[in-house]
């Protein structure tokens, strides 16, 4: 059974694929020596997956990243899993990458009801067979406006693959992801996302299972969404489909605090071992809500990411789920110098924001120093709440359970 | 922003409770230990502002000044935030 795995839809850097690949050498030279030792075990028994889609799939091919992979896939427990309709579409081959490892290379997929392969019901094979029994929901976490970006479709096509497998399915739509409940969606060329969600939304009902849409408000009203609040926190909006429920964040964190599995376009889903070692970054927490790893790697200001993530963090620590943040990759520029914004702006200064939120209860701050020292740049030193890590920290962080947390996995989430 | 006439108390009610607090906890980072913290939020975000806040080491006062209008004021406890 698979513990472990990755779904990535973004490029993927050579930054990227070290650092998890230097993540994945510790938890199996230092925490699991034993899963070295098995080199013919079936792909089966992998203890990580990686699902590849969309632009990620190129870095099977390039030079730079193909020697990574090749390491990667010289730890017998690690298999990969293509989109087959995405590797197709684009042209990429994964020949050599197959050739020498063809058991822990898949680019077959199941096929979907339609008869046609689909990668995102092995995805969904994957994401329920982490609870025992299989969880009822499964929830998706969008980012991205649709059209512009193909994640959008990729989300429809997992709540789809869920709804198939007979699950529940949840989506939240944060950033530009609000667009996707947009009413009077029309486009000549692509799948209709608008009219998918409803689509879904009424599947759902003929089959006794829910489908639950709910859009973060300050991000909704933001991008003009929000038309009447009732003074009592629920937001009407004219202009969204009928599923779209628009809601404060923390009523979105909120439903983080069930097991279920959430995935978004980079992300992943760590099992975490219910007696054993603990992390040396205790937190005071104690519940039984999955924690959440949220790794920032956008550069602050020039887009919302960054922001978006440690608000998101923020919610989530609130609501009392334990939250750790990772400045990450080019996330790591949020803590470069001293920022300085103009008095009176209504934006956020984000090391003010840092620093004012790294003494709440549930919220840890890290900086990983390899993203540092491959720019060149060092850490705000006022920033002395987030805490400096290499691979060793971080690799407690993904894999050892925060003390107190008896979840059963932990969702991490790239910003 | 930090004791004022009401005038000088910002208004917070257009704020996400989110962002409340990350504005709430700005303000109070930067207030002295002597200094009251106070603006004016919505009721939603009253609610959200009251226990938590009470929990971590603030003395929390809210009164409420029209429809859906009140002024909340925080300041730290002698033994300071537990956070």
């Amino acid at each position: 059974m698979t513990s472990h795995f990755f779904l990535l839809g973004s490029p993927l850097s050579v930054e990227r694929l070290s650092w998890i690949e230097e993540s994945l050498k510790f938890f199996f030279v230092k925490l699991n020596p034993e899963n070295l030792l098995h080199h013919t075990k079936a792909p089966r028994d992998a203890v990580f997956t990686v699902f590849l889609t969309g632009d990620a799939l190129y870095s099977v091919q390039e030079p730079q990243t193909l020697p990574l992979w090749e390491i990667i896939l010289s730890m017998p427990s690690v298999k990969i899993v293509c989109d087959l309709k995405e590797l197709e579409l684009r042209g990429i081959s994964i020949g050599r990458l197959k050739m020498k490892n063809p058991e822990q290379v898949i680019d077959q997929n199941s096929l979907a009801l339609n008869g046609q392969p689909s990668f995102w019901k092995d995805v969904m094979k994957y994401a329920r067979q982490h609870e025992q029994p299989v969880p009822s929901t499964v929830g998706y976490l969008q980012m991205e406006s649709p059209y512009m970006n193909q994640s959008s479709h990729a989300a429809l096509q997992f709540l789809t693959a869920g709804m198939e497998a007979h699950a529940s399915v949840d989506l939240y739509t944060y950033l530009d992801g609000i667009h996707l409940g947009h009413i009077g969606q029309n486009p000549s060329e692509c799948e209709n996302i608008g009219r998918g969600l409803e689509d879904l939304h009424d599947r759902a009902q003929k089959k006794g299972l829910t489908f639950q849409m709910l859009a973060c408000g300050r991000c909704a009203a933001a991008r003009g969404y929000s038309t009447w609040d009732d003074g009592q926190g629920v937001v009407i909006s004219t202009c969204t489909i009928k599923p779209v429920k628009i809601r404060n964040l923390q009523e979105i964190t909120e439903q983080l605090m069930r097991s279920h599995i959430i995935l978004a376009k980079d992300s992943a889903s760590i099992q975490l071992k219910k007696e054993g070692q603990v992390s040396s970054f205790p937190l005071q927490d104690q519940g039984r809500s999955p924690p959440v790893t949220i790794l920032v790697t956008h550069r602050p200001y020039g887009t919302e990411e960054a922001f978006g993530a440690i608000s998101f963090a923020v919610a989530c620590a609130y609501t009392g789920i334990t939250t750790r943040v990772v400045f990450i990759e080019d996330g790591v520029y949020a803590l470069l110098g001293e920022h300085k914004l103009e008095a009176g702006t209504h934006f956020f200064n984000l090391q003010e924001v840092i620093d004012a939120v790294a003494g709440s209860g549930n919220l840890q701050f890290f900086a990983f120093q390899p993203s540092l020292n491959q720019r060149g740049i060092v850490k705000n030193k006022k920033l002395n709440a987030v805490l400096d890590i290499g691979i060793p920290e971080l690799g407690q962080l993904l894999f050892f359970s925060p003390n107190g947390v008896s979840a059963s996995h932990q969702r991490v989430i790239f910003f | 922003m930090m004791t004022g006439t009401p005038a000088e108390i910002p208004d917070f009610s257009s704020l996400t409770c989110t962002n409340l607090m990350i504005r709430l906890k700005m303000l109070l980072k930067k207030a002295l230990p002597h200094e009251t913290v106070e603006c004016i939020v919505r009721r939603d975000q009253r609610d959200t502002i009251d226990v938590p806040f009470s929990r971590t080491g603030y003395d929390v006062k809210i009164r409420k000044v029209d429809t859906n209008r009140y002024r909340v004021s925080l300041k730290k406890k002698e033994h300071g935030p537990e956070t």
